[in-house]
Formats: C-alpha cells, structure tokens, sequence
C-alpha cells in the first residue's frame, strides 16, 4: 500500500499542470478575493474593531475547506490515469491485493490533501504574522490540522466513489474543474451564506464541505471575534455568526463543532462504504 | 520437460458473446510459446486469464501447478508480464520505475537493488537509467518494459505483441534480448504478436480464431500443413510456359510473365528447372511463410480438432 501510495504522491508533484489545476480553485478563490469579492463583502458589514483580521481568518477559512477536496481530488487524478492507459492492469498483474492497491490510493490522495492544506496554513500565519495581526497559537493549530485531516479523509472517501464513474483523463479533468468552481458556492465560501437565497442555504447546510469550513472558521476566528465582539450585544454576534456560515441553523437551533465533526466522520464512513462496495461490484 | 502452463476447456462469455469457447491447450517449460489470432480471436481474454486479471466461467487453468482463481497471488509471482502498450509512468525515471515496481514483490532494500542491477544489465538499460521513461525512445521503452517484467525473476514471460510500433532495428534488438534471455535463463516465453514472421523461432504455435483454437502445431509442422514453397519464373516464352504447366497438371498463378508454381516439396524446383530450362529467363524459390499459413488458416481451413495440443 505504502509503495503504491509514494509512488503516486511523487507522480502527482512532478505533474506540473496537475498539481496547477488542483489549486485552480484556490486560485480563482484568492484572486476573486483579491480584485473585489473581498471588498465587496468587507463593504457589506458595517466597521467594527478587527474587521480586517476577522474577514482574512473568514477568507483562509474557506481556502483551507477548497483545498481540502481539490487537492485530494487532483491526486485521484493517478487513478483516473492508470485506469485510462491501462497502467493499473501491471499492479492488478502483481501480487498486491486489490484493496492494498486502492488503499495506496485513497492514502496518497490523503497525504496530498495534508501536505497542501498545512502549506495553506502556514500561508494564513504568515500572512496573519505580516499583516500585524495575531497569529495562531499551538492549541489552535493542533486544532485546525485535527479538522484538516478530517475534512481531507471526508473529501478523500467522497471522490472515491466519484473517481470509479470516470474512465477516460478527459471526463475527470472536466469534472474537477466544475466541482472546483462550484464547491466555493456550495460551501458559502465565494459569498456568505447569510447573502444567499433560503433553497441555496439549505442545500450549503447538507453540504459536507461547509462542515469543514463552518470548523475551520470556528478555530481561525476565534481570536478577532473576541475583538470584535467584546463590546457587541450577543444577538449582534449570533446574526454575524450564522450569516458568515461560522454555525449553521438547522431545526431552529445552531449547530455545534461535535455536530459537523461528526457529520463529516459519517460522511466518510458512508461514502468510504458506498465506494468499496461499488469497487468491489465492479471487481465481480 | 514439464507443462508450466495448462488450460483445460476454458470458457469465458461477455454477456451474450462467447469470447473463449472450450478452449485447451499447454505450454512446456523453457519453450517459445505463441499464440496467435487477429483481434477479436480471444487471445486477450485467454491471456487476462492466465494472468489472473479475469475470472473464468468454466475450465481449469494452471500455472506452474498453481491454479488460477485459487492461487493467484503466487501466480502472479510466476510471471513477467510485458503489456502491449508502454504501461510504465513517463513522469518518473526508470530507475524510480524499477525501484517502485520491484517493491511491489516484497523484496528487501539488498534484493531490490540487486534485482535493478541484474535486469539494467540485462536487456543493456544501465545508460538509461536516470533519463524519464517519458522521454525514451519506443525502443528504448520497450527495454525497461522487459526490465520491468523480469525484474521478480518470473518462470513465464509473457509478451503481449511487444514489437508493435517498432521500427526493423528495434525489434531485432528486442527479439535478440528475447530469445538471449530464453536460451540462458530457460524461461518459458509465451507471445502473442501481429507480426507473424516472430512466432518462426517458437516451439510451438497456437491460433485462435472466433474463441476456438482452428490450428497448432510446431511453425515447420503449420508450413507444411497449410502452406507450399513456391517456384518464381520469368517466362522466356509465357505462352509456352503456361501451356507446358497446364499439361503437367501443376498448381499455378501468371501475372504478365511472372509464372508462381507451388511446390509439393522444395526438391521439386531441381526437377521443374532442368524440364523448363529452356523457357526461363530468371527464377526464384520461394519459401513458405508462417504469414502464409496464417492467412490460409484464417481463410477457412479448419482441420483441427479441439482435443488438447501437444508438441510434434
């Protein structure tokens, strides 16, 4: 499992325009943030002490919750390859079990998807560390690498079952860039959920994805928010909350970390299920 | 010698399209085994088989003793497989390809890098051995394809039409490290090649056809059943050639006074010569191919029967 899975993570940094497109998403994300998007939300709220910070901590938030399903699905890409020219039928002519060889898979897809979100961290505190603002503490980090490798694994079990649909680079290559675009939507990442329509925020809410980012939000904005929100009545800061997809209101109530950690956990329990199932099926 | 390989009535079907269709036959070991068919024959079905990729819905299939659907993984560390098409990752080098196919059979550090050493020297790649895959030559390619497959120093080799897309020098150079590889290491080969001129140096040939194995036999026993040497002449006087042969009852075709006669026996063309000398301008013996009886055999001639085969 080990060797297919190095192998893999070696194939998937020497693939230049692979490892580009798996981070086009993120890079449309911070250019769109870049050129106006970030304006036009910070517009939107009126000022408040640690605005700048707070919308930064909100916008690396979302970077991490992209990354965490583009990267993973970039290196899935090698599967998808395999499969088309038949470079997999070596390793299905050697003596390595079929699920050590998808295991390999799913780990180097894992591994990349961790490699690159800690990369996006060690950004978001570089930048924080640059712009004045305080950076993240041990606790904090420890924090968010927990739910980066829990978001990674969700997104990992996800597109397993997606990949095994793709037989040909060209399908898959089409698909990724479609889910890359529209996962900052349907995650309340390009703009808060707070701004979009009730169907949408509905649909955002059962969206694994915006689990991530709700937790990631959680943790990255907890600092400025005690800033912002020192002197603020507590409804001002539930309204900021739910509108900014830091919670989400489901029944009536907010939801807590332990609901969407768990909710991502039975993601990747149910989709890890559903793709070994249909891999196993498709073996037979 | 022993059977290394043996399949006894196999039969695999895809939905309603029978692909093998009780097919049997064996394999001894350290030969030069070929199988042959056009596409579509079930080679590929059959070979998938062997290799354990795909499962059989009726038939035994040995490897080495190893029964396949039972003991796969040990088969799969009885042969070397060098896939039709260039399976390696272009984007590493061939080392690092060696190097993460040679883990794949469990080998320690010492192992491994022995076993890289051996095969590079091998089929002569020690040169190539820091370039990308992606960026050699066919040829070249087709060297560490080799390197790959005999990297776990398999019983079997098996080569899926390894000479496609080569020019003339390269699959002299391929077929020399083959049939070098043969005599030293006495591995079984068993190839499956377009090239039907390749399968001359087998033990024994095997073709396929619709599912069904339609003829086999060692390549000199296949020419001799299926096929005739031929006597070229360029007539002197076509008029009176052609009059000549068709008096003597022989078997022949003209185009302009170009005579092709076919021969019963090679030693027939001493007789003919000296009774036509004096009609000739030039001659040429031509001897049969085993692309000629391929063609025969594909164009209807069906004698065979369907027992198991066995060497001549």
């Amino acid at each position: 499992m080990m060797t297919v899975a190095k192998r893999n993570i070696l194939l998937y940094f020497r693939d230049k325009s692979a490892l580009f497109f798996s981070l086009l998403a993120v890079i449309i994300l911070v250019a769109l943030y870049g050129t106006f998007l970030g304006n036009l939300i910070s517009d939107s709220l009126p000022d408040f002490p640690a605005k700048k910070w707070l919308l930064l901590s909100w916008i690396f938030a979302g970077i991490l919750a992209v990354t965490s399903v583009t990267t993973t699905l970039g290196a899935f890409g090698t599967l998808v390859e395999d499969r088309s020219t038949e470079a997999v039928l070596d390793f299905y002519a050697s003596p390595i079990k079929r699920s050590s060889l998808f295991g390999g898979y799913v780990m180097s897809s894992i591994f990349v998807g961790l490699i690159m979100c800690l990369l996006v961290l060690l950004t978001a505190n570089a930048v924080f560390f640059f712009s004045g603002d305080e950076m993240l503490t041990i606790l904090q980090l420890l924090k968010v690498i927990g739910v980066i490798s829990l978001s990674v694994i969700s997104s990992s079990s996800m597109i397993l079952l997606l990949v095994s649909f793709f037989k040909t680079v060209k399908a898959f290559a089409a698909a990724s860039t479609v889910i890359g675009t529209l996962l900052g939507f349907l995650a309340g990442i390009y703009i808060p959920i707070g701004n979009l329509p009730a169907y949408l925020q509905t649909i955002i809410k059962f969206f694994p994805t915006s689990h991530s980012a709700a937790l990631f939000r959680q943790i990255l904005m907890e600092q400025p928010m005690k800033e912002t929100f020192a002197q603020a009545p507590v409804s001002a800061k539930q309204e900021f909350l739910q509108d900014m997809g830091v919670f989400y209101e489901i029944n009536g109530s907010l939801t807590s970390p332990m609901f969407s950690v768990l909710y991502l956990t039975g993601v990747a329990v149910l989709f890890s299920i559903l793709a070994v199932v249909l891999l196993k099926r498709k073996r037979s | 010698m022993s059977k290394i390989i043996e399949v006894h009535h196999l039969c695999k079907s895809f939905g309603a399209v029978a692909a093998v269709k009780d097919v049997s036959f064996y394999v001894e070991e350290g030969s030069l085994f070929s199988f042959l068919g056009t596409n579509g024959a079930g080679k590929s079905t059959t070979i998938s088989i062997l290799l354990t990729l795909l499962k059989q819905d009726a038939g035994v299939v040995k490897v080495n003793g190893l029964t396949v659907g039972k003991e796969d993984e040990a088969i799969r560390n009885e042969i070397g497989v060098v896939f039709q098409q260039s399976i390696l990752d272009p984007l590493l080098t061939v080392k690092e390809n060696l190097d993460y196919r040679a883990r794949l059979y469990k080998m320690t550090k010492e192992e491994k890098l022995a076993a890289i050493d051996r095969v590079a020297d091998t089929v002569d790649i020690s040169s190539i051995m820091k370039r990308r895959y992606g960026k050699l030559s066919g040829g070249q390619k087709r060297r560490v394809d080799i390197a790959r497959a005999l990297l776990h120093q398999p019983k079997i080799l098996l080569l899926d039409e390894p000479t496609t897309g080569l020019d003339p020098q390269n699959r002299k150079q391929i077929w020399n490290t083959i049939l070098q590889l043969q005599s030293e290491t006495n591995m079984t080969v068993f190839l499956t090649t377009h090239y039907i001129e390749e399968a001359a140096n087998s033990n024994f040939v095997v073709v396929m056809k619709e599912g069904e194995i339609i003829a086999k036999g060692t390549p000199h026993h296949l020419k001799s059943q299926y096929s005739a040497d031929r006597l070229m002449i360029i007539a002197k006087s076509p008029a009176q050639l052609r009059s000549q042969l068709q008096t003597d009852k022989l078997v022949f075709t003209e185009e302009h006074s170009t005579f092709l006669i076919q021969l019963k026996k090679t030693t027939d063309a001493i007789v003919l010569l000296a009774k036509y000398e004096e009609l000739i301008n030039s001659f040429e013996v031509q001897k049969s191919s085993l692309d000629d009886v391929f063609i025969q055999i594909h164009n209807g001639k069906d004698d065979m029967h369907h027992d198991d085969c066995c060497e001549a």
